[in-house]
């Protein structure tokens, strides 16, 4: 026998739409955008007070979205209610379903500590935003900053659960070699922190923000998840090469001889290393002298800073690509018929108007936290926050106003 | 002495490239994703299929029996019957392989551990059921099983799967499949009964019988007898050359060629 044919084969749907794609995305941005605040909403550090304002909105924007995809990946949303009615504490799926919404308040309660004492000092604001600050800042009591500490370790212990449970839940399939790897779960984890990291350099940019220290404090995050993410791929590849029995070789094999697959692994690992490498650039640059804002004696902006949200671009990039290459392309490699099966994007709701909607859900939710919560005077708890806090706050991270970040490279 | 020495350097660098993943992976493997326990069905049986491949014709009364007993969505199926064409390496003779496929109602049914509300489970008789009132609809049990024996009903959303027609079963019918099989190539019986058709035949053949993937300790419960061993994964072929289509225009399944 040299050649076989396989005469008709039935057509094998996706069983997860991009909906899940989405809910990965959103969830890793969420988990590791949390520990990127955690330095100076957790831990005190100062320093990275800047970088912990802009990574609450993308943490919580991206935690509010997050389950409303998971939702809609079901194909019966409305009984959502049985997984906790008929729990099973042997899938890793119900053991999220139980993490997930015990994340979600937890981020949701640091996020309101965080901003408290800026409502509370935003109470007497004209208009909506005003009466919403008096409604939301429940009080003009103080924040203690032991409490927003406690609070996020909590969010950090569950958000790890939620690393551990999403890795998991896809690393155990045993159907699906290019699934079945312990190597699976860290990658998800650091093209996670890559994409929220690039999340924040874009942020840091439209937002006005445009915070050096961020910048600077996102592209080491950058180097290191980068560095990290490329390891774990070269021993995944290494353990399949070298191992002629196991998942990793199984899946090799699976797509061997698949030209879009070369071409996917190729994209990935080109992107990645031109990320890695512009990233470098930015970082060793020299410093440019500046005369200093506000009649302070120099103020230093690394050449190409202006540029880094373009990194944060790509980085978003690599860390939505990866979900739609592990979550959708995988789908398609066939089980127990010869070759792979197509799938166009439909147009609906499974497929490009579940991706477009999330990503509009997500933009609404960060505009309107843009619209109400003073986020930019985000604290580790204290006392009101008043508008010299601010002003410190600013000058000493090396803050450049709005106009100039734009005009910077313009 | 040597041996030992590169034996245990090997063991040392494995050890430390994959620490930092130890307590992960053997966290995946503790009790989380294990059986849970069987309910309902009668425990004093266990079902099996065994499918003499010798008999099959390919002529697909069992695809279609299936497909109006259980009235499955159309391009859906619960069972199928896969045809090849396959060459003979030195005379370059011709001939079609017919492999029938359907749930295999393993002894360790990857897709029952998975399933969040207990929706899927497996009767003491060994059946792989889902109930319908109760699935969510996640489909985390079609991608987990690796036979493609699941899929989402476009009608109820739901997970849909054989059964073994345990609907017929129950009162004393056989399978759809099996009654409509032509060459009486499927056998379907209690393997706890030494005395019925499928336990004779398993200890007669029983070094002649093979199932799909036995790689994956799935212990499927469909033997398969006149099968070649290449066939029980995934088989190397070419790229679509055909798309089928439905009476609306809708794909259903596509032919490979050369």
């Amino acid at each position: 026998m040299n050649s076989t044919i396989e005469l008709l084969a039935p057509r094998y749907d996706i069983a997860w739409y991009p909906w899940a794609v989405q809910y990965f995305f959103m969830i890793a941005v969420s988990y590791a955008s949390l520990w990127l605040a955690a330095p100076a909403l957790v831990f005190g550090k100062k320093a990275w007070l800047p970088t912990a304002r802009l990574a609450l909105i993308a943490c919580v924007s991206t935690t509010l979205v997050a389950p409303v995809a998971l939702l809609a990946d079901l194909h019966q949303p409305l009984r959502f209610w049985h997984f906790y009615a008929y729990a099973n504490s042997h899938s890793w799926m119900s053991i999220g379903s139980v993490v997930l919404p015990l994340y979600l308040v937890s981020v949701l309660g640091l996020a309101w500590l965080a901003w408290r004492p800026a409502l509370q000092a935003q109470r007497s604001a004209p208009g909506l935003s005003g009466m919403l600050a008096t409604w939301l800042s429940l009080g003009s009591g103080i924040t203690p900053r032991a409490l927003v500490a406690v609070v996020g370790l909590a969010a950090l212990g569950l958000s790890s659960g939620i690393m551990l449970y999403t890795g998991a839940e896809l690393a155990i399939v045993k159907a699906r070699p290019l699934w079945n790897t312990v190597w699976l779960p860290p990658m998800l984890a650091t093209t996670g922190f890559i994409a929220a990291s690039g999340l924040v350099l874009v942020l840091n940019r439209v937002s006005g923000l445009c915070s050096q220290t961020a910048i600077r404090q996102m592209l080491y995050v950058l180097l290191v998840t980068c560095a990290l993410a490329g390891l774990v791929a070269i021993s995944w590849f290494l353990d399949g090469v070298n191992a002629h029995v196991g998942s990793v070789a199984a899946a090799l094999e699976s797509v061997r001889h698949s030209d879009s697959w070369r071409n996917t692994a190729l994209w990935g690992g080109i992107t990645g290393l031109a990320l890695f490498a512009a990233v470098l650039l930015l970082l060793t640059r020299p410093t440019l002298r500046q005369p200093g804002v506000r009649g302070a004696p120099t103020s230093s902006q690394p050449a190409l800073f202006a540029w880094a949200w373009l990194l944060g671009l790509v980085a978003i990039h690599m860390g939505w690509m990866f979900r739609w290459v592990v979550l959708m392309d995988v789908q398609h490699v066939a089980r127990n018929s010869a070759g792979f099966h197509h799938y166009g994007i439909p147009a609906g709701s499974s497929g490009i108007l579940g991706i477009v909607g999330t990503f509009g859900l997500w933009l609404a939710a960060i505009l309107l936290i843009e619209l109400f919560i003073p986020w930019r005077q985000a604290q580790q708890g204290g006392l009101i926050a008043t508008p010299t806090h601010a002003t410190q706050d600013a000058s000493s991270t090396h803050s450049l106003t709005a106009k100039k970040g734009a005009s910077s490279h313009v | 002495m040597d041996a030992i020495r590169r034996s245990l350097l090997g063991q040392m660098a494995r050890l430390s490239a994959g620490a930092a993943l130890i307590p992960f992976s053997s966290l995946a493997q503790a009790g989380i994703n294990q059986q849970p326990a069987r309910r309902e069905g009668d425990p004093t049986k266990r079902y099996g299929m065994l499918v003499d491949l010798r008999q099959c014709i390919g002529c697909q009364a069992c695809t279609v029996s299936c497909h109006i007993e259980n009235a499955a969505p159309l391009g859906q199926f619960r069972t199928t019957v896969s045809q090849y064409e396959v060459q003979h390496q030195e005379s370059g003779e011709l001939a079609t392989f017919m492999l029938p496929r359907l749930c295999n109602h393993c002894e360790n049914p990857p897709c029952v551990p998975v399933c969040p509300v207990e929706a899927t489970y497996q009767q003491q008789d060994g059946i792989v059921v889902v109930d319908s009132d109760r699935c969510v609809g996640c489909a985390y049990c079609v991608n987990a099983c690796p036979y493609d024996a699941r899929f989402i009903n476009q009608r109820t959303q739901t997970a849909d799967k054989c059964t073994f027609c345990a609907h017929r079963l129950e009162v004393g019918l056989l399978p759809a499949c099996v009654e409509s099989c032509v060459g009486g190539a499927r056998v379907i019986g209690d393997m706890r009964d030494p005395q019925s058709q499928i336990s004779r035949m398993i200890y007669e053949h029983r070094d002649a019988l093979m199932v799909l993937q036995p790689e994956k300790h799935t212990l499927p419960q469909v033997f398969y007898l006149g099968m070649d061993e290449r066939f029980t994964t995934r088989p190397t072929a070419e790229p679509v050359a055909l798309e089928v289509l439905d009476p609306h225009g809708q794909e259903m399944g596509y032919e490979f060629h050369h």
